[in-house]
């Protein structure tokens, strides 16, 4: 157990020489290059953090956007709808005008065709009972009927206006009276034998036949006349047939 | 039989003789070096790493570690100390198991100027960081009459150092140079390996108990300064429990 003091200072020396050597190609080394590697994987993950920020960021954004798209797509549905919605009730209302028009045309039209035929129906219902009583008083009448209605006519002509009276009294010209069939003498001579006492004695009297009269009697002085024949009882006829379609057609119209 | 590599010379210049403790000394330093260059020419800074690149830096972390476990200090200006200490007991004790070789750290001398190093290296450290009348002040602690004492207690901690390390090393070589005279076989390889493991321990109590003095002296006092940030740094009640006892 001895000191060698010259060892040790040696030793000592070499121990500082160890301790620089060390120091110098394996602490600064190795530190060094852990401390850069660490640098690096902080950098790494500030980047990764930076990234990682970056995306949500555009996640968020595209997001955003996503959701505004979305609304937009809403509204515009909703006013696609609306405007749908619109036009149809529209077309609704043109095609609702346009059928009530076109009914209306038609029920007129309608109305007119029924109106036409009732017209016809009714001249010729009235020509045709007109023909068919026309042919029956033609058939039946004969002189002896017209004599029974030149009674009448007299009669008539005691009960008739004042007027026509004193038309007849201040007749100057010729008075004629028209027949279906030809008087015969007797009848004539009374006719002619009543117009004399009753109106005035220097009375013309002349006599005609008219067949369109049917049966009957026509008086002609001047521009006035007075007269009974079956055809008044044929417009009355007429007249009456007319008022019973007319109270027909307005039932008619409203079965519409 | 020669105990202390001390006694083995290769060459004789005048006063100075080149002993194998320089030599093996060199050796291990040569070969501290060059590891140290061949791993550290190419380092690779990325998240790949040489497996020989790694181990050093394990090596590394792990003496960093252990001085801010030990001292609750940024370990940085004690890494290449302490780090070296560790390092060069730690090598020349392993070689231990190559024949031929013996490990200046069986030399009272080698572990006469280490401990030597670390008594020179507390006060730096201690004046580096509190100034040297902080540092001085310590010795006067907690009264005048402690001065002899502290003073005492300083150079004895050294020479304990000393002989710890070289007493425990040099047992070993002596414990397998007898066994190999009474039994060749068997049981000196088992007592070489006991020597490898006792070589491993008294490099890092070496390495702990130069870190423990440091720190002792660079923050012991802190706490009466009025730095503030230092004391909050440091433990004082556990630097006292570690400075007080001298282990082996």
């Amino acid at each position: 157990m001895q000191i060698d003091w010259i060892t040790v200072s040696a030793q000592i020396v070499n121990f500082l020489i160890l301790v620089w050597l060390l120091k110098r190609f394996l602490y600064h080394p190795v530190m060094r290059a852990m401390e850069q590697r660490e640098q690096r994987i902080a950098d790494r993950l500030n980047k990764a953090e930076a990234r990682e920020q970056q995306a949500s960021e555009q996640q968020q954004q595209y997001q955003h956007k996503t959701e505004e798209l979305e609304r937009k797509r809403d509204e515009m549905l909703i006013k696609a709808r609306e405007q749908a919605e619109q036009g149809k009730r529209q077309l609704l209302d043109e095609a609702r005008a346009i059928v009530a028009e076109t009914r209306k045309q038609w029920q007129q039209q309608a109305a007119q065709e029924k109106a036409d035929f009732f017209n016809r129906l009714k001249q010729e219902t009235a020509e045709a009972i007109q023909a068919i009583a026309r042919k029956a008083l033609k058939d039946l009448a004969d002189a002896g009927l017209e004599e029974q209605l030149i009674e009448k006519f007299i009669e008539q002509l005691k009960v008739a206006d004042k007027d026509l009276q004193q038309t007849l009294h201040h007749n100057t010209g010729p008075l004629r009276i028209h027949t279906a069939y030809e008087l015969d003498s007797t009848v004539r001579a009374r006719l002619t034998r009543f117009m004399h006492e009753h109106f005035s004695a220097d009375i013309q009297v002349e006599y005609s036949t008219t067949p369109e009269l049917l049966c009957g009697i026509l008086l002609v002085s001047g521009d006035r006349q007075l007269g009974w024949n079956l055809n008044e009882y044929l417009d009355d006829l007429s007249e009456r047939m007319d008022e019973a379609f007319s109270s027909v057609r307005p039932s008619a119209k409203q079965e519409d | 039989m020669t105990i202390s590599p001390d006694g083995l010379i290769f060459q004789q210049w005048g006063w100075f003789s080149l002993n194998a403790t320089i030599v093996y000394t060199w050796l291990v330093m040569a070969l501290l070096t060059l590891i140290s260059w061949l791993v550290t020419r190419r380092m690779s800074t990325g998240t790949e790493l040489p497996a020989w690149q790694n181990l050093l830096e394990v090596l590394v972390t792990g003496i960093r570690d252990q001085i801010r476990q030990v001292s609750q200090q940024n370990p940085g200006r004690y890494l290449p100390f302490v780090g070296s200490l560790f390092l060069y007991i730690a090598m020349a004790n392993l070689l231990n198991i190559v024949p031929g070789y013996m490990a200046p750290t069986g030399s009272l001398s080698t572990t006469t100027a280490l401990a030597i190093c670390v008594f020179i290296a507390v006060p730096i450290y201690g004046i580096a960081y509190q100034g040297p009348v902080n540092y001085l002040k310590h010795y006067v602690k907690p009264t005048w009459l402690m001065l002899p004492f502290n003073i005492i207690g300083e150079i004895s901690r050294t020479i304990a150092l000393a002989v710890r390390l070289y007493g425990n090393i040099m047992s070993g070589t002596v414990i397998v140079a007898i066994l190999i005279s009474l039994t060749p076989y068997f049981f000196p390889v088992v007592m070489a390996l006991l020597g490898l493991l006792t070589g491993m321990i008294q490099a890092y109590i070496f390495a702990v108990l130069a870190m423990v003095y440091i720190a002792s002296a660079t923050s012991l006092h802190s706490g009466e300064s009025d730095d503030e940030q230092q004391s909050s740094l440091t433990d004082t009640p556990e630097k006292d429990n570690r400075t007080s006892p001298n282990t082996d």
